[in-house]
């Protein structure tokens, strides 16, 4: 937070590479959030945490925040709280941060699953991680997205983006279901 | 069918339990039932009066029936401060258990004698059209009114047990068709009555007052002059007003709003009363000639009909209408009788005056059906020991009635003074001095049934006799029963009997809901109702089924080998949610859901439901956004359809709402 206090209009006016806001209502479409860049293939021996922190650098970096620990670090502290696993085998990890414009998110799918610690019984396939506007008038919005992603992402998906090739492929599998 | 199980599912096995539903009667409902036994007097309040007093008895009657418009704001006030109101309840909150007991025990005797009375009577009525349209009909045949009047007393007493058993929006029901067919009666009898005093003339009854010795019982005959002959002749007139306490008992299912309709309620009954009873005892008086109206005196409306201008064979047809009418409400007020009566014997349970096994619900019905079988079975009792004699029953009768309101109208007076919280509505006549209240309006109506009770003591003797032996038998049964209940448990706050069911699977849920809307309320902390409440207030039954809903969580293979029971903190919260529904006289669908994960529990009832509305209280661990970011997540995993759904948190002072 102390970095977005300090320069509140660097990450925009440095990097040509900012996310532009997305506007996300009912017909919110999940592929228009993710770009190739911001989908990963991590390969096997990482645990939950490590795959976070992968995600979170590469959903930062895609939008031009160098201090993306400080993403990490917020979306870590949320994961404190209530788990946001879900039995399908969709990790949905997010936080609201100050400062940024509108949704920036990024997909890490598992070839072979990761046990969550908080909820050993489930296993992540897939971890689709997103920041939204802390403010008042994005939390339905935000409200939405989760809604829209836990739908999205049903076990029938998961088994086809774990199959998938890569990155394009898997963005394709998306945006082919939400057509 | 259920759902298919998937590696990692929270919720693989669901058990839902559903309670009785409750449901809500119209005040229009609530009127008839009343009625059925109010209005049923009007068949025979005025030969009893007549053979007591004399030729004034329309006059007295007419007294009695004006005298229904305050006992009913009685009932009015009483009832609006407890919903399971009533004589017992207001007694014992205000002059403690004992006397409420009292009360109780002989207004049990006025219901019991209530079912009697009516159906025996009814009976009667049957017998003598039956004995005089057999030689019309070339039948050589007669009955004998007194067996004939016993088995159809018992038959009637049947049905009616059996409609109660199935739950009062059945006998509510009947209960407004027998009371539009003594409408149409009644407009029929007037218009004929018109017809008839405009072609002979009317003559009003005298206001001569003659006692005889029978209908002075012990009371000295030299002080049956003056105003104490008035209230004597008063006292005998009282067994109009049978069935009001019903309408107390019948308060906890009237619908929203409540008051208003309690009110409403009480209109309709006191002005067709008055215009039922009070117009034909007069017409029958003014138009049945002198001569002959004695012979009539068992079934004076068939005299009237008898009476009017018109071929004989039409008013043979207008007398048979009239005994089929009568025979019709007479029966209607055997049903009264019934729940008035087990309506009163739940407030007793509840209060573990009566054995807790007595409570248990009925399996299919969700009714007490144990204590309308105890109710019933003393009616029959008293129908075969009465073996047809009415005269006996009517001697007995109006004894229970007379002093459940004395102890009524005491016991409202009395919280004037103990409970001074505001009211909802009061009794009027209250003067202000300062800062106190003197309720004259409730003290002179306390004094005027405390007088009309003393002095039918001493001038019913049968009533006297049977009522306190019956009276005293109830109270001792009472107070054992209350014994040994304290003895297997501490006495503890009430708790509502639940019927638990097993619906196997949630998609169930949705058949057994009707209207096009869904909420569903997410509720677990019994102390926490806020958002119930906030939702009874405005939610528009016509149109919304509310679902009220907890989860059980449980872990591991305790979740598989759960049981169906409630626990007592189940038991604790939905009592207060039935408490909620019925303050605010809505229905509710209470359920419970066996689950191992809170939100999921939540979102699987809500979508089976087809709810558009989820509902939750403020969360003592969880901030709002937390509760919705969860529920938001499980709702999108879970949802097969794009239905919109709208989320709410409501607590004091907070109101989160969102459409996804």
């Amino acid at each position: 937070m102390a970095w977005f206090q300090k320069k509140p209009t660097e990450t925009a006016a440095e990097s040509p590479k900012t996310t532009p806001p997305v506007r996300v209502g009912k017909g919110l479409k999940v592929a228009s959030i993710l770009a190739e860049d911001t989908i990963l293939f991590p390969g096997e021996g990482h645990d939950k945490a490590a795959v976070l922190q992968t995600l979170a650098a590469a959903v930062c970096g895609k939008a031009g925040i160098a201090d993306w620990a400080s993403f990490l670090a917020k979306v870590q502290e949320r994961e404190q709280g209530i788990s946001t696993t879900l039995d399908t085998g969709l990790s949905l990890p997010h936080a609201r941060m100050d400062g940024i414009p509108g949704i920036l998110a990024g997909m890490a799918v598992l070839k072979k699953p990761i046990p969550d610690p908080k909820q050993p019984d489930l296993a992540i396939r897939v971890m689709f991680l997103f920041f939204s506007p802390n403010k008042q008038d994005a939390f339905p919005l935000h409200l939405q997205l989760l809604r829209g992603v836990s739908s999205l992402f049903q076990p029938a998906l998961i088994d086809q983006l774990t199959a998938s090739s890569g990155p394009a492929a898997a963005l394709e599998l998306i945006k082919k279901l939400e057509a | 069918m259920k759902p298919e199980p998937r590696p990692g599912r929270r919720v693989t096995e669901v058990v839902v339990l559903t309670t009785a539903m409750l449901s809500f009667i119209s005040f229009w409902r609530a009127s008839a039932i009343v009625l059925c036994d109010l209005a049923s007097t009007a068949w025979y309040v005025g030969g009893i009066v007549e053979t007591a007093i004399g030729p004034a008895a329309p006059w007295f009657i007419l007294g009695v029936m004006l005298c229904a418009a305050p006992m009913l704001m009685l009932y009015v006030e009483g009832s609006s401060m407890f919903v399971r109101g009533g004589v017992y309840k207001v007694v014992r909150e205000s002059m403690g258990g004992s006397l409420a007991k009292v009360s109780v025990s002989a207004l049990m005797f006025d219901y019991i004698l209530t079912g009697a009375i009516s159906s025996v009577s009814a009976g009667q009525y049957l017998a003598g059209l039956v004995n005089s349209a057999f030689p019309h009909l070339n039948i050589h045949w007669s009955v004998s009114p007194n067996l004939f009047s016993v088995v159809f007393a018992l038959g009637v007493v049947a049905y009616f047990w059996r409609q109660n058993i199935k739950g009062i929006e059945e006998s509510s029901d009947k209960a407004i068709k027998i009371m539009s067919l003594v409408s149409v009666m009644a407009v029929v009898i007037f218009a004929w009555a018109a017809y008839t005093i405009w072609s002979r003339g009317f003559r009003w009854p005298s206001l001569e007052v003659n006692f005889t010795h029978e209908s002075l019982g012990w009371f000295p005959s030299h002080l049956a002059l003056g105003r104490l002959g008035l209230l004597v002749a008063f006292g005998h007139a009282f067994l109009g007003m049978s069935g009001l306490e019903t309408l107390a008992q019948v308060y906890r299912e009237m619908e929203a709003p409540k008051l208003k309709n309690l009110k409403r309620a009480a209109a309709v009954i006191f002005v067709f009363a008055l215009v039922l009873t009070g117009t034909i005892s007069f017409l029958s008086v003014g138009l049945i000639p002198d001569e002959v109206r004695h012979t009539y005196a068992d079934n004076l409306l068939s005299g009237l009909a008898m009476s009017m201008a018109g071929p004989h064979w039409l008013l043979l047809l207008l007398q048979a209408f009239v005994v089929l009418v009568g025979v019709i409400i007479l029966s209607g007020a055997v049903n009264t009788s019934i729940m008035g009566s087990n309506g009163v014997l739940n407030r007793l349970a509840e209060d573990r005056i009566m054995p807790d096994t007595l409570r248990h619900l009925h399996p299919r019905f969700g009714t007490t059906h144990r204590m309308i079988n105890l109710v019933v079975a003393l009616q029959a009792v008293t129908i075969l020991l009465c073996r047809g004699d009415v005269y006996l029953l009517g001697e007995a009768y109006a004894f229970g009635l007379i002093w459940s309101f004395v102890f009524n109208a005491a016991a409202v007076l009395v919280l004037r003074f103990k409970d001074r919280a505001k009211r909802e509505w009061k009794f009027p006549g209250n003067l202000r001095l300062g800062r106190h209240e003197l309720p004259l309006g409730l003290a002179g109506l306390f004094l005027l049934v405390l007088a009309v009770g003393l002095v039918n003591l001493l001038t019913k003797k049968v009533a006297t006799v049977f009522g306190l032996g019956f009276t005293a038998f109830f109270f001792v049964l009472f107070l054992i029963s209350e014994r040994l209940n304290k003895r297997e448990k501490a006495h503890g706050e009430h708790r509502e009997k639940f019927n638990l069911r097993s619906a196997g699977d949630l998609a169930i849920m949705r058949e057994e809901i009707e209207r096009p809307n869904r909420v569903l309320v997410a509720v677990r902390d019994p102390g926490n109702l806020y958002h119930l409440n906030k939702i009874l207030e405005t939610h528009d039954a016509e149109t919304t089924d509310l679902v009220v809903f907890t989860s059980r969580i449980r872990k591991g293979l305790s979740l598989v080998d759960e049981t169906v029971s409630m626990d007592h903190d189940e038991e604790k919260l939905f009592t207060r949610v039935i408490e909620a529904a019925e303050k605010h006289g809505k229905t509710v669908t209470p359920m419970l859901v066996v689950s191992n994960e809170p939100f999921y529990a939540i979102t699987q009832a809500a979508q089976a439901v087809g709810a558009t509305e989820v509902v939750f209280g403020v969360s003592a661990k969880l901030s709002t956004d937390t509760q919705l970011e969860r529920l938001a997540m499980t709702w999108g995993s879970l949802q097969k359809d794009k239905q919109p759904v709208r989320f709410r948190i409501l607590g004091p002072g907070v109101e989160h709402a969102v459409d996804l």
